[in-house]
């Protein structure tokens, strides 16, 4: 049943953001520089989402030819004229980011973890790939992380306007009028609920739903798929959306990495290894991938393989088998990003992982094979190949190049790894002024969505746009929804 | 005691690689690792700084040396500088090092790498015992960066 418009509103503002982090920044302070008065809801007790916890790569392509690239990454899932209206826009991240007073840098590590956060496009064999160039907010490690630093300039533009922030305030539904018009919200500030009118309009930037089992298991049906990401995503926006008659596009798309779950934490470890030295073995201990030629974001699609004889995910949870170098080269959870990363420190020989239980050990193979419940015969029998192959310099089983290959030694040591995921991108469809579409592809009055939320990625992802498209769609969802006229 | 040094030179390599700077610059961080066995406990700070211990034999004892490295000029795919900053000895033994590795493509599709070590601060203690050690060992790093290198284009 559809909420009524209230007689009497709680508060009123022209253009309400729902969610905050790098969209809703973007979008509350770009309708706040047209004038408008602006509301951000956060249902969670602090800002940032995802955003602060991230790589915090932000595109900023080199040219209009970055379109032909992302045109084949998204297999004809998105209008080609979102993604024109995308480059067009993202071509002026970094100026934006200057303009707002903060200075950005060029991303280029040395590419020494696996996997890592590459410089340059995750596919660099298609076209327009060389116009992918990643930047960051300036900063040394003592100012923070990438996506620290990104999240204390981005909330210290909301602060600095004095924008209006309610934290621990979850919207709950749109409020449509007779008309159609998405006019308000209701939201639950403490115990209560209030109902807030938005003139001009509304805009959703309130993440995915990586940890809303139910919509996960519709979805992405790989249970358990655990989440790096934050526990706010729950796919809030999406019901409400829902609830007034959007569209869903996207809703299959996400990007995965693989991660350790640890009973007593609620989000995985992103897990990432500094030495060659490992290989991955599903859970019949048979290796099954090119380990070092997984693109970063897509391990859902390597982990997702269903085995119709045996029905079941063989895949999932996978275990990642390494050797004394690489137990000692650093720490398998680097805490470059993730939900965890302020909870917990690993240990940077992993020592404590492994007194913990969370890593097993063996002196010999059959011995590790037993701790982790493997049938010692198939493991070692693996292992025999794998050292055979690197001892070769060439892995003609699946590829992996010379460079990446190394034999393990005894003693050995394993892991188990879980698809986990860092967001989702499905939500609400929308066009290329960030207007939420019905079903019949018309725009739902005064209804805008940026970010992760229905973003506008939908088969292949490349790194560092999320960021880039939160900021670009979360200016011109903020730019549109303050020029719209005040209803009455 | 510290002594103020200007730029001694430790060692310096100079080899063709069959193979493009594009090449090159991808394999170099993970050949570097990899011929660096004793590097350990690496904690990767941001994407131009990393902390570690290093694991080495020198004067037929092994040393721990803490190291903390920042990428200091990074121009992909011809040049990379990191300045390393190594102690031990419970801080008796500093060391500021720079290596600057330069990628130059030659004919027929190959490229030309310079890597050259220069100590650019050192206690005086630590010159006067270490300075050859220093020496022999990043020549011997440039030598199995060279190796591994060939092995790989």
């Amino acid at each position: 049943m559809k909420i009524s418009v209230p007689e009497k509103w709680d508060m009123e503002f022209d253009v309400v953001v729902i969610g905050w982090g790098s969209a809703g920044t973007a979008a509350a302070v770009t309708a706040h520089e047209q004038g408008a008065k602006v509301l951000i809801l956060e249902k969670m007790p602090e800002g940032g989402g995802n955003s602060s916890i991230c790589g915090g790569n932000i595109i900023v392509p080199k040219g209009k030819e970055f379109v032909e690239y992302l045109d084949t990454l998204s297999f004809k899932t998105t209008e080609r004229e979102i993604l024109e209206a995308f480059v067009e826009e993202a071509l002026k991240n970094g100026e934006w980011i200057r303009q707002m007073g903060a200075d950005v840098q060029v991303f280029q590590p040395l590419e020494v973890a696996y996997p890592t956060m590459i410089a340059g496009a995750g596919f660099p064999h298609v076209r327009g790939a060389e116009n992918v160039v990643k930047y960051n907010i300036k900063g040394t490690p003592e100012e923070g992380k990438p996506s620290q630093r990104l999240w204390k300039f981005l909330s210290g533009l909301v602060a600095k306007r004095g924008i209006q922030v309610l934290t621990a305030t979850p919207a709950q539904e749109l409020i449509p009028n007779d008309r159609g018009e998405i006019v308000g919200v209701i939201a639950q500030r403490e115990s209560k609920r209030i109902s807030i009118k938005a003139r001009r309009g509304i805009i959703l930037t309130c993440g995915g739903y990586e940890n809303d089992p139910w919509m996960k298991w519709d979805y992405l049906p790989v249970k358990p798929l655990y989440f790096l990401g934050t526990p706010g995503n729950t796919g809030d926006g999406i019901r409400m959306a829902q609830k007034i008659g959007a569209d869903l596009w996207h809703m299959t798309r996400l990007a995965c990495l693989i991660g350790f779950k640890a009973p007593e934490f609620e989000a995985a470890f992103w897990v990432a290894f500094l030495s060659e030295g490992f290989l991955f073995v599903d859970k019949y201990g048979r290796r099954f991938v090119n380990e070092a030629g997984i693109e970063i974001h897509e391990y859902y699609r390597e982990l997702s393989h269903f085995d119709m004889e045996k029905m079941e995910y063989p895949r999932v949870p996978l275990w990642a088998v390494f050797d004394e170098q690489t137990k000692k080269r650093g720490p398998l959870s680097r805490g470059t990003a993730g939900y965890n990363r302020d909870l917990y420190t690993w240990s940077l020989d992993n020592s404590a992982e492994i007194a913990k239980g969370w890593i097993q050990q063996g002196i010999t193979v059959s011995e590790l094979a037993s701790k982790i419940s493997m049938e010692p015969k198939v493991l070692g029998e693996t292992l025999d190949r794998y050292n055979h192959l690197c001892k070769a310099g060439k892995d003609e089983d699946f590829g992996r190049p010379r460079e990446d290959l190394r034999a393990l030694e005894a003693p050995f040591y394993a892991i188990q790894l879980w698809p986990s995921l860092i967001n989702t991108q499905g939500g609400p469809r929308r066009d290329k002024e960030s207007r939420v579409l019905d079903p019949d592809g018309k725009p739902i009055p005064r209804l805008y969505a940026a970010g992760e939320l229905g973003s506008i990625w939908g088969f292949l992802y490349q790194g560092a746009c999320n960021i880039g498209e939160a900021l670009v769609f979360g200016r011109i969802a903020g730019k549109n929804a303050a020029a719209e006229k005040p209803w009455s | 005691m510290r002594i103020p040094m200007a730029n001694t030179a430790l060692a310096e390599r100079k080899f063709i690689v069959n193979a493009a700077p594009d090449r090159v610059w991808r394999l170099i961080g993970k050949v570097i690792f990899s011929v660096l066995p004793g590097m350990e406990s690496m904690e990767i700070l941001d994407e131009n700084n990393f902390r570690s211990l290093l694991r080495v034999k020198m004067m037929g004892f092994e040393w721990i040396l803490k190291l903390r490295g920042e990428m200091v000029d990074i121009s992909p795919p011809e040049a990379f500088s990191v300045r390393l900053l190594l102690e031990g000895l419970g801080g008796l033994v500093k060391a500021d090092q720079k290596v600057a590795l330069a990628m130059t493509p030659v004919e027929n599709g190959k490229t030309s790498v310079v890597c050259r070590a220069t100590v650019e601060d050192m206690g005086f203690l630590p010159r006067l015992l270490l300075l050859g050690e220093a020496r022999r060992f990043a020549r011997s790093t440039f030598g199995a960066i060279e190796k591994r290198l060939q092995e790989l284009a």
